[in-house]
C-alpha cells in the first residue's frame, strides 16, 4: 500500500469525529439505499414477469371476445394439433347469508389452465397445494379477499345469479390473473358446467369469453395468421406482460421521482459536507506541504480516504436498500405477481455505483481543492488558493446531470427534470431570501437570545437559504403526502352529492323493463331512469372506410378497436353540456343524427356535419354529427360518448341500464332484486371505489416510504449545513459565555435560530404544497380546491420543531464550550 | 481581587503538567497590573482563572467579594455579566452583529434596560459613532479593537481583563488603542489586569508581575 493511501486511511480513522464525514457517509448510504431498494424491487417484479411467460395467460395464446366465440374456431385450433378450452369471466354480486359483494366470477372447464398451475388451500392460512383440478360442478373456489369479505367457511353456500354453489377451497394462486379492475376484484372460480344455471349470461351481458390455446409453435403461428372477426382479440404472453409492465412502469416512475428527490438531496448534503471538510483540511494540507508532501501525495491521501468512506457507506446503504425492497414488496403485496423471485444483486451494484458517482461529482472536487492550499498558509491563514473553484461547481452540475440521466435513461426527460428542479429550487430560494430579508428588522425588537439567533440567520444568508430550501423540500414531500393527498380525495368526495347514485344495474333485457319499474315502485325507490344501450363499431368516416390503423394516436387506436356504446334520447341530462350545434329534442325522432361527446370529438377530430358509419349487429347505418357535448362523468349516472334521437336505432339489439342511490341500510334490497332478475349485473360503486381507494392507498404508502428517504436526505442537508458552522459557533458561544451569558441564553439563541429557520422552511414548503395541490386540483383532477388551512397550520410548526430539534441535537456539544476557549482562540493559550 | 495558592495542572494518560504552582496575588480596586512572562509560562491560563473562565486545580480566587472557586460554570457566567470586561488579542466580535449590537451584548446579558444608550455612548467615546451599523468585516483591525474596548467598558465593569490587546495591530494603531484603554480605565476607575509580551506596555501599569516556573514574581 502506498504511503499516501496509508496516510489517507489513517486520516479517515482520525477524522471520523470531525462531524462532516459521518454526515457525508450517511448521505451516500441514504442515496444508495433509496436507489437500491426501488431498483431491487423493480427487478424482482421484472423477473417475475419474465419467468411467468405463458403462465401470464394460462395458455400460449388467448382469443378474447365480449360475445361467445364461434365453435368452429376451437375446432380449427384442435385440427392444428393445439389444446383448447373456453372460459368466461363476468362481474357479478355474490351473496353469502346476509353479506354480499361484487366479484369477478370466472367459469372454467376441466383441464384449465393450459399453462401454469392453480394453487389452492382448504381455508385461509392452511397449507397450500398445487392442483390440476378445477372446482367440481356445484362447487366454487374463492380467493382470500372474497373469503374475508363474505365471511366464508369451508362448505359455505353462496348464491350467484340463479344458482347456489358450495365453497370448496381457497385460491392461493391463479396464473392468468391480470392487473385490470376485474382482476383486482375478489375472485370466484367455478365450473363452466354450472354457468347456465346462474342465468347470468344473457345477450349483451358484460361477460368476457376467452379461448385458451396451447400447442406447438407451428399451430400457434397458423392461428396467429388466421383471419378473425374484428370483435375477437388475440393475446400472446408478450401482450399480457406488456400490460403488467406498463402498469409497473407507471408505479416505477412515481417511485423514481421520490428516489430522485432523495438522491439529489443526498448529493446536496455530500456537497455541503465536502465543502466545509475541504476548507478545514487546508491548514493540514499547508502543513503537510511545509513538511515536504507533494500535491500528488496529498491528492492520493484525500482520494483514498474518501474512497474508503464511500465503500463503507455504500455497503451500509446496500444493506439498507435490501431491507427497503422487502418492505416495499410487503406494502404492495397483492398488487404484484404472487411469488416474487429472489432479487438479483445487480440493482444494488448499480446503486452502489451511483453512490460513488455522487461522491465523485459532488464530494471529491471540493475536498481535492484543499490540495491547492499554499504552504505559506501556516504563517498567514488568510492565504487562499484560487484555482479550482469552478471545478467544484462544474463537478456538481455534471454530477447532477449524470445522476438524472442514469435514473431516467432519457436525455430529454433528464433535461426537463433538471430544469424543473432548478426552477423549483430558484423559486424556493427566492421565497427563502425574501423571508430572511424580512427577518432583519425584527431583531431590533427582541431580546438578546433571539437577536443572537436571528442575527445568525441573516448573517449566514447563503447558508440559511440553502437550509431553508433543503428542509423546505423535505417538508414539501411530507406535507403533500400527509395532507395534500387526503384533502384532494376529500374535495373529490365532497363534490358528490349525498344522493349520488351508488349502484348501477346493467344487462336489463327489453322484456324486463316493466317488471323492473314495478319492482322500483314497490320498493319506494321511485321511477328509475332507464337508458337503452346498443353496441356499434365505426367502419367509415365521411364515406371513407376507417380502421385502427387509420389513426396515429395509440389511444384512438385502442378506442376504435372496441365497440362503442350508443344510446338514444330526446332530452339531455343536467350532467350534459351542449358545446356546439343544436339539440334535436322531440323533432329529431327517427332522424339519422348523432351527438358526440368531447372525447370522441377529440379522438376522431370530428366537425359538425361529419358522417359516421356505424356497424350495429349486422347492419350499417350512416349518422350525421349534429352537436358536441361535454359530459360531467362524475355525476355517476349513465352517459354515452355517442347519442342518437329515439326511433333511429329501434331495431338494434339493445340492453338497458340504470343507476340509483341505495342507502347503506337497504342493501338487502339487492338480494331481492337479484332473486327476481338473476341475469342482472349490479355494480356496487361503493365497493368499486373502496377497491380503487385501497389500491391507491397501498401505492401511496409505498411512495410515502420512499419519501422518507427524501426526508432523511433533506435533514442530512440541514445537518451538513449546521456542521459547516460548527467551528465558528464554538468560538461565538465561548465568547458569549465569557461575556457572562448563561447556558440558557445560549440554548435559547440556538433554538431561536433553528426554530425560525424551520418556520421559514415550513412556510416555504406550505406555499409550494398549496401551489402544487391547487394545480393538481385545477388541471389534473378538475375539482374545486382552495386555500388549505391545514397545510399552512401544519407546515410552519412541524418545520420549526423539526429544525429546532435537529439544530439542538447537532450542536448540543458546542453548548458546553467552556468560556476559556475564547482565550485559546487568541493563539496565546497556556 | 485576591488569589491564594492557585494551582493548575493538566493530566494526560501518562504525564501530569503543572502550569501554575501556587500563585498568590492581591489587586486593589482601581489598580492596574501587568502580567508578563515567556511564551508558555501560563499567563493566559492565569488570566482565565482570575476571570472565572476556568476553574483551578487548587487554591482560591476571590473577586469583588465573591469566592469564584465555589461557583459552577454557569453561575460564574451569570456573575461575570456586568462585572467583568474583556479585551482580546483577536478582537472577538460576533460577526453577525453590528458594532452597536456587539457593544450592547454585556449590558444586555447583565439585564440592563438601557443597553443601547450605553453602547452608543461607549462607541462615541472610542470615536466610532459613524460606524454603529457596520458589521465587523466592514471595519479595520484598529476599529474592531476599538469596538471591543467600547464593549469592554459599556457594561461599566469593575474589573477589566486584557489579553495581548495590541498583538494583532501595527505599532501606531496599537499605541492609539492602548492610550484609549488607559484613558477609559482611569476615567472609570476600573481594575485592570493585562497580559502582555510588550515591556513598554507593561510599564504603563501600576505594577508589573512576572510569571516564571508557575509562580508570580514582583
Amino acid at each position: 500500500m502506498s504511503s499516501a493511501v496509508a496516510f489517507g486511511l489513517r486520516r479517515l480513522r482520525r477524522g471520523w469525529r470531525s462531524g462532516e464525514l459521518p454526515i457525508l457517509a450517511l448521505a451516500i448510504a441514504v442515496a444508495v439505499a433509496a436507489v437500491g431498494g426501488v431498483g431491487l424491487f423493480g427487478s424482482r417484479v421484472e423477473r417475475a414477469i419474465e419467468a411467468q411467460s405463458g403462465e401470464a395467460l394460462g395458455a400460449d395464446m388467448q382469443l378474447g371476445s365480449r360475445s361467445p366465440l364461434p365453435p368452429e374456431l376451437a375446432a380449427q385450433a384442435r385440427a392444428l394439433g393445439a389444446a383448447v378450452l373456453e372460459t368466461a369471466t363476468l362481474p357479478s354480486v355474490i351473496q353469502a347469508g346476509e353479506r354480499s359483494t361484487l366479484a369477478a366470477v370466472k367459469a372454467v372447464p376441466d383441464g384449465y389452465p393450459l399453462r401454469g398451475r392453480l394453487r389452492i388451500a382448504d381455508e385461509p392460512f392452511a397449507p397450500p397445494r398445487d392442483t390440476a383440478e378445477v372446482p367440481a360442478a356445484g362447487t366454487a373456489w374463492a380467493d382470500l379477499r372474497l373469503w374475508t369479505e363474505l365471511g366464508l367457511a369451508p362448505g359455505a353456500q353462496i348464491r350467484l345469479g340463479a344458482a347456489t354453489l358450495r365453497i370448496a377451497a381457497l385460491i392461493e394462486y391463479e396464473p392468468d390473473r391480470g392487473s385490470g379492475f376485474v382482476d383486482i376484484a375478489p375472485r370466484l372460480l367455478m365450473n363452466a358446467r354450472d354457468l347456465a344455471a346462474t342465468q347470468l349470461i344473457q345477450p349483451g351481458s358484460r361477460a368476457q369469453f376467452s379461448l385458451l390455446v396451447a400447442g406447438p409453435a407451428a399451430a400457434l403461428d397458423e392461428i396467429a395468421q388466421m383471419e378473425l372477426p374484428s370483435n375477437i382479440r388475440r393475446l400472446r404472453p408478450a401482450d399480457a406482460r406488456a400490460e403488467v409492465r406498463a402498469a409497473m412502469d407507471r408505479a416505477r416512475r412515481f417511485l423514481d421521482l421520490a428516489v430522485l428527490a432523495a438522491a439529489l438531496l443526498a448529493a446536496a448534503a455530500v456537497a455541503l459536507c465536502a465543502r466545509s471538510y475541504g476548507r478545514r483540511l487546508r491548514d493540514e494540507v499547508a502543513l503537510l506541504k511545509c513538511l515536504g508532501a507533494r500535491q500528488n501525495f496529498v491528492a492520493g491521501a484525500l482520494a483514498s480516504s474518501l474512497g474508503a468512506l464511500a465503500l463503507l457507506a455504500g455497503l451500509a446503504g446496500a444493506a439498507g436498500g435490501y431491507l427497503a425492497q422487502e418492505l416495499i414488496a410487503t406494502l404492495l403485496a397483492g398488487l404484484m405477481p404472487a411469488a416474487l423471485p429472489p432479487p438479483s444483486p445487480w440493482p444494488l451494484v448499480s446503486a452502489f455505483g451511483l453512490g460513488l458517482l455522487i461522491l465523485l461529482g459532488f464530494g471529491l472536487p471540493a475536498v481535492l481543492q484543499a490540495r491547492h492550499a499554499p504552504p505559506m498558509r501556516v504563517f498567514q491563514r488568510e492565504l487562499e488558493a484560487t484555482a479550482g473553484a469552478r471545478l467544484v461547481a462544474l463537478g456538481a452540475v455534471a454530477g447532477a446531470a449524470a445522476l438524472l440521466w442514469l435514473r431516467t435513461r432519457d436525455p430529454m426527460l433528464a433535461a426537463y427534470v433538471l430544469a424543473g428542479a432548478l426552477g423549483t429550487l430558484l423559486l424556493l430560494a427566492g421565497a427563502a431570501w425574501l423571508l430572511v430579508r424580512l427577518l432583519a428588522p425584527l431583531r431590533r425588537r427582541v431580546g438578546v437570545s433571539w437577536r443572537f439567533g436571528l442575527a445568525n440567520i441573516t448573517r449566514r444568508q447563503g447558508s440559511s437559504i440553502a437550509q431553508v430550501v433543503a428542509l423546505g423540500l423535505a417538508l414539501l414531500a411530507l406535507l403533500l403526502l400527509a395532507i395534500g393527498r387526503d384533502e384532494l380525495l376529500e374535495a373529490w368526495r365532497n363534490r358528490l352529492k349525498p344522493d349520488t347514485p351508488n349502484q348501477f344495474i346493467i344487462d336489463i333485457q327489453p322484456g324486463q323493463l316493466d317488471a323492473l319499474r314495478q319492482f322500483f315502485a314497490a320498493q319506494g325507490l321511485g321511477e328509475p331512469q332507464l337508458w337503452p344501450m346498443a353496441r356499434g363499431r365505426l367502419v367509415a368516416l365521411n364515406g371513407a372506410p376507417v380502421a385502427a390503423e387509420s389513426f396515429d394516436d395509440p389511444e384512438t387506436r385502442r378506442w376504435i378497436n372496441r365497440e362503442f356504446n350508443l344510446s338514444w334520447t330526446d332530452a339531455l341530462g343536467a350532467d350534459n353540456e351542449l358545446k356546439q350545434g343544436e339539440w334535436w329534442g322531440r323533432e329529431g325522432r327517427g332522424q339519422p343524427w348523432l351527438s358526440a361527446e368531447d372525447y370522441a370529438v377529440e379522438r376522431l377530430k370530428l366537425k359538425l356535419g361529419d358522417r359516421m358509419t356505424l356497424q350495429i349487429a349486422d347492419r350499417e347505418i350512416e349518422l350525421t354529427v349534429r352537436s358536441f357535448r361535454e359530459v360531467h362523468w362524475d355525476s355517476f349516472r349513465p352517459n354515452f360518448f355517442l347519442l342518437t334521437p329515439p326511433g333511429t336505432l329501434d331495431d338494434a339489439p339493445a340492453t338497458w341500464l340504470t343507476s340509483f342511490y341505495l342507502p347503506k341500510d337497504r342493501r338487502e334490497l339487492l338480494r331481492a332484486l337479484l332473486r327476481e332478475f338473476p341475469n342482472l349485473t349490479v355494480v356496487d360503486l361503493d365497493a368499486v371505489m373502496n377497491q380503487v381507494r385501497s389500491i391507491v392507498d397501498r401505492v401511496a404508502r409505498a411512495v410515502e416510504f420512499i419519501f422518507l428517504f427524501a426526508l432523511a436526505a433533506g435533514l442530512l442537508v440541514l445537518l451538513a449545513a449546521v456542521e459547516g458552522t460548527r467551528e465558528e459557533r464554538v468560538r461565538e458561544i465561548g465568547l458569549l459565555r465569557a461575556l457572562g451569558a448563561r447556558r440558557r441564553v445560549v440554548v435559547l439563541g440556538l433554538i431561536a435560530e433553528y426554530g425560525v429557520l424551520g418556520l421559514l422552511a415550513g412556510t416555504v414548503a406550505a406555499a409550494a404544497a398549496q401551489g402544487l395541490t391547487y394545480a393538481l386540483a385545477q388541471w389534473v383532477f378538475e375539482i374545486p380546491y382552495g386555500f388549505s388551512a391545514a397545510l399552512w397550520l401544519a407546515g410552519a410548526p412541524i418545520g420549526g420543531v423539526l429544525a429546532a430539534l435537529m439544530g439542538w441535537l447537532a450542536l448540543r456539544g458546542t453548548l458546553r464550550t467552556p468560556p476559556r476557549q475564547v482565550l485559546a482562540a487568541n493563539g496565546t493559550s497556556c | 481581587m485576591i488569589a491564594r495558592g492557585v494551582r493548575k495542572e493538566i493530566s494526560s494518560r501518562d504525564a501530569r503538567l503543572t502550569i501554575l504552582d501556587g500563585v498568590d496575588l492581591d489587586v486593589a480596586p482601581g489598580e492596574s497590573v501587568a502580567i508578563v512572562g515567556a511564551s508558555g509560562s501560563g499567563k493566559t491560563t492565569l488570566l482565565s482563572l482570575l476571570a472565572g473562565l476556568d476553574s483551578p486545580s487548587g487554591g482560591a480566587i476571590r473577586l469583588d467579594g465573591r469566592e469564584l472557586t465555589r461557583l459552577d460554570e454557569d453561575a460564574r457566567s451569570a456573575w461575570r455579566a456586568g462585572r467583568v470586561g474583556f479585551v482580546f488579542q483577536s478582537f472577538q466580535l460576533l460577526a453577525g452583529l453590528t458594532a452597536l449590537e456587539n457593544v450592547m451584548l454585556p449590558a444586555e446579558l447583565a439585564g440592563l434596560s438601557d443597553a443601547a444608550a450605553r453602547a452608543r455612548r461607549a462607541l462615541d467615546q472610542v470615536g466610532l459613532t459613524p460606524r454603529l451599523a457596520h458589521y465587523p468585516y466592514q471595519l479595520s483591525g484598529g476599529e474592531q479593537q476599538r469596538v471591543a474596548i467600547a464593549r469592554a467598558f459599556a457594561g461599566e465593569p469593575r474589573i477589566l481583563f486584557a489579553d495581548e490587546p495590541t498583538g494583532n495591530l501595527d505599532t501606531a494603531t496599537g499605541a492609539h488603542i492602548i492610550d484609549l484603554l488607559f484613558d477609559l480605565n482611569r476615567e472609570r476607575g476600573t481594575t485592570l489586569v493585562l497580559v502582555t509580551h510588550d515591556a513598554d506596555l507593561a510599564r504603563r501599569c501600576d505594577r508589573v508581575l512576572t510569571l516564571r516556573d508557575g509562580r508570580l514574581h514582583e
